[in-house]
């Protein structure tokens, strides 16, 4: 795959091509051995009735019931009228929409929490990041006087400053990445096979 | 018939045409471009003197064939009137030729059949194909009729593709050359580790933290919650995550605590049971293991989030440890953790989600640090020397940067054009 | 009053959370509606598609998921509104198994307002599995990675993909972007090597990630959470309001911009009045 990025022969891309979709298979095949371990943990706390069962059997319910309606369905599955859509349109979404709302409400209680100004480098997070909040918004822009300059100053705050930080973030972690790539291709780190020195 | 009726609407309506602006095309030049797949080619022309008589030219059509067939073929979409190059990718190595001829404002759009209904059986489409077939190879045939008497169109040229075994742009080969340097560096600081030279690293209180983090709870009796990510196994991240988690599982298992790994993708379970696993191994206690503490939760993100909420609420780990590459999960589990008054160590390259590691967990390791822990937890020199090896690249980054940002300012775009990845 | 303080300072997050509540139901219960500039970023978005012609045929990458519907399914209506008011043609793929249920209905349904005919005027081609090695194949041969499309009929034979194989086969390519795989991706693996004409509608988390692609030209648009919505709505809807294929839009993000301004204020509120707590506390308890 890295050599795919330097050589652009059709013969060479036609085999990387050919081990990309061995990689599709084998990822969907990784399914079927996830699908085992679910049931494999879960339904022995379920027999033993072990602490919080009733949540491993409503999990092991909701995974056959999808499993069998998604079958049920075929590729028509998710045209209206069929149980697998309602189940996504009812259940799903709802639940996944939840989920990134709690989101809402811990940033607000981690802000809450973090933005101190203990010390310089925390009062200037802490300025930068209610700027940057009051400025998104319309009512930033509102705010006589100064709602003009408010954007302005937070787009020179999210160019500049953010986005520097950021790029230094990516150029460390890309040399980190290739370096922890060589020492994996060139075989010095193997523990993530599961070997390693004894 | 129909062939014929269309050839006399258009020579019919090109004697009723005004206006003008079609010039002849010339020069048409096929070669294989620099660092090409061997199954494209570019195309290039001039144009010659406009003439002031005839229909308006509406676009370029570009045509192909073998040199040994007679029949041309219709490819890539309509060209501005004013295109001088463009690229064709073909279906086999070998010497094409093409033509280019021009569609004018009054050129009819290419005929088609009538349309087959939704439950038309393989022949009736079979046979609707052929006739598509025909009838866009007449419509070919009366273009490059008309534009042949206008004299509008290009002579035939021919160009043979050719493949390239090493993509030579610049930017190509400095990336290449990088990372040869990285390997080098890799290997001379390998050596000299190995002949016994102390290499430095700075100290990171997040990776020291770890080690605490375990006897911590060792001491409550309560487990250490590991999550690599929700990244799939190929990602960088996930793969540092689990040679961390090498680390983590000899430790937990040196100290007799319990390791409950919880994990977002099929395979990245089989790869940390096989990890955990050989941890233990390694640390005197295989009987320690246990498989059911390396759970597969869900694929899908936010179940996997409320799935490993679940077990920090339930079991109530006294260490959370987060490596690995996370989205907008990563609030949710570091809140959930905090609520539980777990120790929590993170570490992520992605940037958008390092705020809010930082703002729940105690401990965060921001981008190439994730990477650096593994070799700072085991010594190892080869390990160690790695590191080494990417701070002098990143000395040279910093030092290329300063430079290109200096020339650019002076108006000299040598190296940021250097540096340009395209093709 | 210093124990309040010091009570105030750690009190039950839940109390946060009631407040938050309030600060989300009742500017919508009782909106407010502040005026906005656009940004020009999103502005270069409307500008690129306003130069389009009648007949181009664009690429929408659809690439989230219900968790991120606020602030992308504006867009991404206004989006197919733009396009179909201009007689553009939509081919539309998915790299996230969970956005085609999401994501075709608004399709069929905006695509009937406009009178369009699926397969000549617009297609959707479904999902991809394979993450950046799907994008290597969408950019290669868009039939090859996809060779049915959602209702099962061969993408080859379909007339909206005549003379289309490549990405750069398109006029341009939108990405509206939840995360990964997304817009980054796309920039990362083919933008270049392709030379696509490329914008991004994203989260506002990530989109600050992709502003140094715009400053570098690799984007020529750039749409960023819900604000990035509105704004793009509100370009679109005040030029073709008019338009018979608008009368049922909605400018959702518009009013959902009511609930992010006192989102917002609240957590301001609340951080500069922790903040107050800390510092009359700390001096106290230094003394």
């Amino acid at each position: 795959m890295v050599g795919e990025f330097f050589i652009p022969h059709h013969q060479y891309r036609a085999m990387t091509n050919e081990f990309l979709e061995w990689g599709l298979i084998l990822s969907a095949g990784a399914f079927l051995l996830g699908l085992v371990n679910l049931v494999q943990v879960n339904l022995p706390k379920v027999q033993r009735r072990d602490t919080d069962w009733q949540y491993k059997a409503i999990m092991l319910v909701a995974l056959v019931v999808t499993l069998v309606i998604g079958f049920a369905g075929g590729t028509a599955r998710q045209q209206p009228g069929y149980s697998y859509k309602w189940f996504f349109d009812y259940v799903f979404v709802p639940l996944n929409a939840t989920m990134f709302a709690l989101l809402a409400f811990y940033i607000a209680s981690a802000a809450f929490r973090a933005f101190r100004a203990r010390n310089l480098e925390a009062t200037v997070l802490l300025s930068a990041a209610i700027l940057v909040m009051i400025a998104r918004v319309p009512i930033g822009e509102s705010i006589p006087v100064v709602g003009d300059y408010l954007p302005q100053l937070m787009n020179w705050i999210m160019d500049v400053p953010n986005t520097a930080a950021r790029r230094a973030i990516f150029i460390g972690a890309a040399l980190g990445a290739i370096a922890t790539g060589l020492r994996v291709i060139l075989g010095l780190e193997r523990s993530h096979l599961g070997g390693g020195e004894s | 018939m129909m062939k014929t009726l269309f050839r006399t609407c258009i020579l019919f309506m090109s004697l009723l045409s005004t206006a003008a602006t079609a010039a002849p095309i010339d020069n048409l030049t096929i070669v294989p471009p620099k660092a090409s797949s061997g199954l494209n080619l570019s195309l290039s022309w001039t144009f010659g003197e406009a003439t002031t008589s005839g229909p308006e030219v509406l676009g370029l059509r570009l045509l192909r064939r073998l040199p040994s067939e007679t029949e041309w073929t219709l490819v890539g979409e309509p060209l501005a009137p004013d295109t001088t190059a463009t690229s064709d990718t073909v279906p086999e190595t070998g010497t094409w030729a093409y033509k280019l001829v021009s569609v004018y404002t009054d050129t009819p759009e290419i005929p088609k059949p009538e349309a087959l209904s939704e439950d038309a059986s393989e022949e009736e489409q079979a046979s609707f194909d052929a006739e598509a077939a025909q009838l866009r190879t007449a419509w070919v045939q009366t273009v490059i009729e008309r534009s042949d008497a206008l004299g509008d169109d290009s002579d035939m040229a021919t160009g043979t593709t050719k493949a390239s075994w090493l993509n030579t742009n610049p930017g190509h080969l400095l990336l290449l050359a990088l990372i040869a340097l990285v390997g080098g560096l890799m290997m001379v600081y390998t050596r000299r580790a190995q002949r016994g030279e102390e290499i430095y690293i700075r100290r990171i209180p997040g990776i020291d933290a770890i080690e605490e983090g375990i006897g911590r709870a060792t001491e409550m009796g309560k487990p250490v919650l590991y999550v690599p990510g929700i990244d799939d196994l190929q990602d960088i991240q996930t793969i540092a995550s689990m040679l961390i988690l090498g680390q983590v599982s000899k430790t937990v298992a040196e100290y007799q605590s319990d390791l409950i790994v919880s994990c977002c993708i099929p395979i990245v379970r089989e790869v940390a049971d096989e990890v955990v696993k050989a941890g233990y191994f390694q640390a005197g206690h295989p009987d320690a293991y246990n498989a059911s503490n390396i759970r597969f939760i869900s694929s899908e993100q936010f179940a996997f989030c409320a799935g490993t909420n679940g077990i920090m609420l339930r079991e109530k780990p006294a260490t959370n440890i987060y490596f690995g590459r996370f989205f907008a999960e990563s609030l949710i589990l570091a809140e959930t953790g905090f609520v539980n008054r777990s120790i929590q160590i993170a570490g992520t390259a992605e940037a958008t989600q390092l705020p809010f590691f930082v703002a729940a967990c105690d401990y965060t390791l921001i981008g190439e640090e994730l990477f650096a822990v593994s070799a700072y937890l085991s010594k190892d020199p080869r390990l160690v020397s790695s590191l080494k090896a990417s701070d002098i690249v990143k000395v040279l980054c910093v030092a290329a940067l300063l430079l290109g940002t200096v020339l650019h300012s002076m108006g000299n775009t040598f190296l940021v054009d250097l540096f340009k990845i395209s093709g | 009053m210093i124990r309040q303080l010091i009570r105030f300072q750690n009190m039950d997050r839940r109390w946060i959370f009631l407040g938050m509540a309030l600060a989300i139901v009742v500017p919508l219960l009782a909106p407010i509606n502040f005026p906005f500039k656009i940004d020009e970023r999103v502005e270069a978005i409307y500008e690129k598609i306003e130069s389009l012609e009648a007949g181009d045929t664009v690429f929408i990458s659809a690439d989230f998921d219900p968790a991120s519907r606020p602030e992308l399914e504006p867009f991404y209506r206004a989006n197919l509104h733009h396009f179909f008011a201009k007689d553009v043609k939509v081919v539309i793929g998915s790299l996230w198994p969970f956005a085609p249920p999401m994501v075709n209905p608004w399709l069929e349904e905006i695509a009937a307002d406009h009178g369009k005919v699926d397969g000549e005027d617009f297609v959707f081609l479904g999902f991809k599995d394979g993450k950046e090695l799907a994008i290597k194949l969408i950019a290669d041969d868009v039939v090859k990675a996809f060779p049915k499309d959602l209702k099962e009929r061969d993408t080859a034979t379909l007339p909206i993909m005549e003379g289309k194989r490549q990405l750069q086969d398109f006029a341009l390519m939108m990405s509206v972007s939840a995360g990964f795989p997304g817009t980054r991706e796309y920039v990362l693996q083919v933008q270049g090597q392709y030379n696509l004409d490329m914008a991004s509608a994203t989260t506002a988390v990530s989109a600050p990630d992709y502003v140094p692609y715009y400053k570098s030209n690799q984007l020529f648009g750039l749409s960023g959470g819900m604000p990035g919505s509105a704004q793009y709505e509100k370009l679109v809807y005040d030029k073709y309001g008019n338009d018979s294929g608008l009368i049922n839009a909605r400018p959702i993000a518009t009013q959902a911009l009511n609930v992010l301004n006192m989102g917002h204020l609240f957590i301001v509120l609340l951080i500069l009045m922790g903040n107050v707590a800390f510092f009359l506390t700390r001096n106290i308890e230094e003394a």
